[in-house]
């Protein structure tokens, strides 16, 4: 195990670089001027500027430069976003709200979505089972946009349930964004177990733990459940995305100083070490959490054996 | 087999017939042959959610087309004093819906009389005074066209690039893996908010976007399934008779295969839509006039308290698309799976 | 048994949502008596409330609190409120002495200034000396410092920017002294009739030496590393965040005419939920863009600002080198003319915005008597669809072109989409064989692409610098930073540097001068086509009062803003 890991730490490591790599150089070929108010700068000063960010260097030393500060932990220096911040900072000040909202909006949508989906299978066919694929199929097919903003609009404005948007009242302020976050995984979640607990209750162990006298809630927890809950695993890949992806949307609707908001912004001024530096510090988000699903499969389903895969 | 049989009834002579064993027999198929299309679209059609789904979204592509047709007015053609109205349908006006009321600083008018509009939209017109009927249907197509195309390419290569990593395995499979590995690393978004940046903005570079990582997920599940039947008894017991390399590629590996690229495929679809539709939100989408679901939606959310005829059509289509995706995507997967056969 | 369980977990779901409904339940009444007592305090102003707050929305974060470095309307906004200059402009808008005593003795030639400061503290308690001024402009002029505004304000104008600007000089040769403590002298290259309103501008705000050079590189990275002199100090801005406050500064020299305790500023770039804050009464002013502005058109808490801010196409004449339909003087009327600028404004913008036939705006400049610097010069280019239409015939016809295609290059915001979706149409109905294709990118693509001059027609805005029509009227002289459209008149290159030089002090000429100028840049030559003045839409809780917009500098001051009634 441990050796299977370091192995793929190892992989991670050479993935990064490349990623680093690859968007090193896409920054280079983006439209844009790395330098913000370029229209108002005389050419020595704009050349004064782009000494002091090195932009002038030949661009394997820019290269090398960034791939050495990036093994350090440094990410450069915004240009135009936040003038002079280190990107690493600005990171670092966002990471807080977006990991909360995503993991409250995570844990949510896939805890309802499981009951969700557990409902359906064992009340397959009737009107319970068609509520909850409804609820889950609306669930992915409503823009997030527009269903943050109803529940901005209704739970919000009209109800007066939870703040409207910003962040300054604590839990209260992270609700109404992690539920908006929480419509995919649920959905999913519900979709999936669904699925496999039809399938598992089909299948002959059930039929065996039914003839040996188990119970409908010891067979639907004890066996059905528990095995159809490994293949979820799976799609926690995908359901982080949606949360990395939903969170620009998000967090620009409640105005929530998270990361991905600040993405935006820096795509619309074109900074690109802010650009780049997300971009990375995502990556590694991503690549940890497909690291972490395999471990769990492997922890969880003793069938499969994480060396191998191969024929 | 639960039924309880109390007791046997007298039976008739002649209701059984001795037969005798004959070798040549053994080996006669008595079920019709049914191909796997065949096979395929009668377990379909036992579908019911499945089925509607197809016909809905046969009628929704073909007003995709017919729509912008059968309204009097262009897509793109603004007539700005007819700026905000309301849906209005000449015959269901008198139900008390889409009658051409909306509200106006807070109180209910009928818009159409307020402006001297003699002419029906039947689903409103937008700030600019264009027809929402025929800019919905215009941007459902568009919406369709990019969904298809970006689909099909990930398809395309998905496909290919699995194919050749499943079958070849060992150090080619290593190296393409790793590829793709990388790839999957950097959040697909990123990629396509950083593509969409360097192209001109427009329909080509949304599918170019789409597909620049969108087909890793198909190569995966191609290799995958490719990976898994290669070695399989079946195959082994083809190769065995002597069946040719393309034999076994096409008549056994490629029906266990296919099933899970068209379903993979019916996946991607919405989910191109839908990324769509996001990348408007961020103003990287479309470049105007032109629509698409996903622009029109994003016009339409600011007005949501407002004049919600601009978003309701467009987002309504939008789901009703998506809906009908998944339940063909769900029904395709029962129906293609060579094991659930009956 | 099965049953049980499930209608278990489906009472601890309702449970878990009463529970959460309970909650927002407090929040509920909260906020509700809030906005209560907002809409029912009425009472006439003067009347103070105990609790001086006010809660504000801004729609971008501030990039740097560095004056030096700063070119954003945010951190300009945040410097009107938290710093200070010689002048500020006052309640109408003129600018008045603030930091200096008085107004300035000016030499004869007006090309000496000397300012008597007032005594006034920065936020630490130590006194704002000359040496501040000398020492910030210094600061801002040197092109190691990177400054956008340094030299763009100053060159030209004060002795030797010019030349320190492009590193021939040291920075310590500009043309500013510190006599003493209370003395600030500053030579002018050429006299700048509107140097006052000038002294306005934050650029021109005094930085506290020992401060920023104490904290080097943290300087202005956060409101811990700040150091204020004006009516208010930022506090808990932590440099990245979307929220910060300013709080009243005790320090301030006029800090007896300041009422607000505490302003609550937040980042929201979403409109709709800037909206949906200001209808919760959470925030008490929010600004309306587009469908918003339309949507609140008939609120009675309503505020419209028209601001001397112009939007107009830049008709590029030579893309990537080469000469295109533009060139052609016909095609660039046609264009200017092709399209209903009434409708925009009315239906499309429909923010209070006013169809522009000018580029210096109205109710921005005004001469010695007092008249608008518009009604001096009137409309230049109206639109007219026949004319526009037989010009753009003759110019097809010289050009020997059945058709013209030809690329706008627009902004990506929402309104800007739209007003170029309309403009497109127009002109398209209008001028037959005109095709147009429309590209919306983010705004720094936008600037990289004007650089470049690749790009047939761009939709750009200018907003002033100062008061007076010169910061409209010298954008396109041949060779200037706006002008990346290789437009070239000799005529009206002259006309401007007249104005600039030997009529600078014979305000009537230099007047007359300008008002030809803009004449041969829109009427005859069509070089840009102007679009629109930009009006503002706002919804202001009737409790706030006397906050001001002004033209140029800071958007706001609330030095002035009290709360009343809302209690």
């Amino acid at each position: 195990m441990a050796k299977y890991i370091g192995k793929r730490l190892i992989y991670m490591v050479i993935t990064l670089a490349l990623i680093a790599t690859f968007t090193f150089f896409l920054m280079k070929v983006l439209p844009g001027s790395p330098v913000a108010s370029a229209d108002k700068l005389s050419p020595e000063q704009r050349a004064v500027v782009e000494a002091r960010y090195g932009l002038n260097d030949p661009l394997p030393v820019q290269y090398f430069n960034y791939m050495f500060g990036l093994v350090q932990g440094d990410l450069g220096i915004s240009i135009n976003q936040f003038k002079g911040a280190e990107v690493t900072d600005v990171i670092l000040s966002r990471m807080g709200p977006s990991a909360q909202i995503g993991f409250q909006g995570m844990v949510l949508g896939t805890v309802l979505g499981i009951l969700l989906g557990m409902i359906a299978a064992l009340r397959q066919n009737t009107w319970v089972d068609y509520t909850s694929t409804f609820v889950a199929i609306v669930g992915i097919s409503i823009p997030s946009f527009v269903f943050a903003s109803l529940l901005q609009y209704w739970f919000g404005l009209k109800w007066d349930l939870f703040p409207v948007a910003l962040w300054k009242d604590g839990f209260m302020s992270s609700v109404l964004p992690s539920v908006a976050l929480a419509m995919f995984p649920l959905a999913t979640a519900a979709r999936f177990i669904r699925t496999e607990m039809i399938e598992v209750l089909g299948s002959d162990y059930i039929t065996l733990a039914k003839a040996k006298g188990a119970s409908g809630s010891e067979i639907a927890f004890k066996h059905a459940f528990r095995n159809a809950l490994i293949p979820l695993v799976t799609v926690l890949g995908p359901m982080a995305v949606s949360i990395l992806t939903g969170s620009l949307v998000v967090e620009q609707i409640f105005a929530i100083p998270g990361i991905g908001e600040q993405f935006v912004k820096s795509i619309i001024v074109s900074d690109f070490s802010i650009i780049m530096g997300t971009t990375i510090f995502f990556s590694v988000f991503l690549i940890l959490i497909i690291l972490l699903v395999d471990i769990l499969y492997g922890v969880i389903d003793p069938r499969i054996r994480l060396s191998g895969g191969k024929s | 087999m639960t039924q309880k049989i109390d007791k046997i009834p007298e039976l008739p002579k002649g209701s059984f017939e001795r037969i005798t064993l004959d070798a040549h027999q053994a080996e006669r198929i008595t079920k019709p042959s049914v191909s796997f299309w065949q096979d395929a679209w009668y377990r379909i059609r036992k579908n019911k959610g499945a089925l509607f789904s197809l016909i809905l979204f046969g009628l929704i592509v073909i007003m995709a087309f017919l729509g912008p047709i059968i309204s009097p007015y262009e897509p793109n053609a603004q007539t700005i004093t007819h700026a905000n109205l309301p849906p209005k349908i000449p015959v269901i006006e008198n139900l008390g819906i889409l009658d051409g009321v909306g509200t106006l600083g807070g109180q209910e008018v009928d818009l159409y009389e307020m402006k001297n509009v003699e002419v029906n939209y039947w689903f409103g017109t937008d700030g600019l005074g264009r027809d929402m009927f025929s800019r919905v249907w215009k941007g459902t197509q568009v919406s369709l066209f990019i969904a298809f195309v970006a689909a099909a390419i990930d398809m395309l290569i998905g496909v290919i690039y699995g194919g050749i990593s499943g079958y070849f395995g060992g150090r080619v499979d290593d190296f393409m893996q790793r590829i793709v590995e990388i790839l999957t690393g950097i959040p697909n978004l990123v990629v396509v908010i950083l593509f969409i940046l360097i192209m001109d903005p427009g329909i080509l570079a949304i599918i170019i976007a789409l597909t620049i990582t969108g087909w890793t997920g198909m190569s995966r599940v191609v290799r995958g399934q490719v990976l898994k039947y290669k070695s399989q008894e079946f195959v082994l017991a083809a190769r065995t008779l002597g069946a040719s390399d393309s034999r076994i590629i096409w008549k056994h590996l490629m029906p266990n295969v296919l099933g899970v690229i068209i379903i993979n495929t019916m996946f991607t679809i919405p989910s191109a839509i839908f990324f769509e539709a996001f990348l408007s939100f961020i103003g990287l989408g479309l470049q105007a006039p032109d629509a698409s679901l996903g622009t029109l939606i994003n016009d339409g959310y600011a007005l949501i308290q407002f004049s919600p005829h601009i978003l309701a059509f467009p987002a309504i289509l939008l789901s009703l698309i998506m809906i009908a995706f998944n339940l063909i995507g769900d029904g395709l997967r029962d129906a293609l799976d060579p094991k659930m056969k009956d | 048994m099965r049953n049980s369980k499930i209608f278990w977990l489906l009472s601890l779901v309702l449970v878990l949502s009463a529970f959460l409904a309970a909650c927002g339940g407090g929040d509920d009444t909260d906020t509700s008596t809030e906005t209560t007592d907002g809409t029912e305090g009425t009472e006439p102003a003067g009347d103070l409330d105990s609790e001086q707050v006010l809660n504000l929305m801004e729609s971008a974060e501030i990039p740097t609190m560095d004056i030096s470095l700063a070119e954003d309307a945010v951190a300009f906004n945040i410097f009107n409120n938290v710093n200070e200059g010689l002048f500020r402009l006052n309640q109408e808008n003129i600018a008045e002495p603030a930091l200096a005593e008085g107004e300035p003795e000016v030499s004869e030639d007006g090309l000496t200034y000397t300012f008597k400061l007032r005594d006034s503290n920065w936020s630490d308690g130590t006194p704002v000396t000359a040496n501040d001024f000398v020492y910030s402009w210094q600061r801002s002029i040197d092109p190691a410092t990177g400054s956008p505004y340094g030299a763009y304000m100053m060159a030209g104008s004060i002795v030797n920017a010019t030349e320190i600007a492009a590193g021939d000089m040291e920075p310590t040769e500009l043309g500013v002294t510190a006599v003493d403590d209370n003395t600030l002298e500053v030579q002018l290259e050429r006299p700048v009739p509107y140097f006052m309103s000038l002294m306005s501008f934050p650029t021109f705000y005094p930085q506290n030496e020992a401060f920023v050079t104490e904290k080097g590189d943290a300087y202005a990275s956060n409101s811990e590393n700040l150091i204020f002199n004006g009516p208010f100090t930022l506090t808990d801005w932590d440099g990245t965040g979307l929220t910060w406050k300013m709080q009243k500064n005790p320090e301030y020299w006029d800090a007896e005419t300041v009422q607000l305790e505490t302003i609550n500023v937040d980042v929201v770039k979403e409109p709709a939920t800037a909206v949906n804050l200001y209808n919760s009464g959470e925030k008490d002013r929010a600004g309306l863009s587009g469908e918003f502005a339309m949507q609140y058109a008939n609120d009675e808490n309503l505020v419209t600002e028209l601001e001397p801010t112009v939007f107009y196409f830049k008709l590029n004449q030579e893309r990537n080198g080469e000469e295109n339909a533009l060139k052609n003087v016909n095609i660039r009327q046609a264009i200017a003319k092709g399209f209903n600028k009434q409708d925009l404004v009315d239906v499309v913008l429909a923010n209070g915005s006013l169809p522009a036939n000018f580029l210096v705006p109205t109710e921005f400049a005004f001469d010695e008597s007092n008249a608008d610097f518009r009604e001096v010069n009137g409309d230049l280019i109206e639109f007219n669809a026949e004319e526009a239409a037989e010009l753009f015939a003759t110019g097809m016809e010289e050009l020997g072109v059945e058709e013209v295609t030809l690329e706008i290059l627009g902004g990506d915001t929402e309104t800007a989409k739209n007003m170029d979706a309309y403009l497109k149409e127009q002109l398209e109905t209008n001028l037959e064989g005109l095709t147009i294709n429309l590209k919306a990118v983010p705004f720094g693509v936008r600037l990289e692409l004007d650089e470049a001059q690749d790009y047939d027609i761009q939709t750009a805005g200018w907003g002033p610098d100062y008061q007076d029509p010169m910061t409209f009227i010298d954008l396109f002289v041949t060779g200037s930073a706006q002008n990346k459209m290789s437009y070239s008149n000799p005529e009206y290159d002259a006309l401007v540097e007249s104005a600039k030089g030997e009529l600078a002090t014979d305000p009537a000429a230099r007047w007359e001068a300008m008002a030809q100028a803009e004449k041969i840049l829109l009427e005859d030559d069509a070089a840009i086509a102007p679009i629109y003045q930009r009006g503002a839409m706002a919804l202001q809780q009737p409790y706030v009062n006397g906050i001001i917009k002004h033209p140029f500098g800071g958007d706001f001051s609330y030095k002035w803003a009290y709360i009343s009634g809302k209690e």
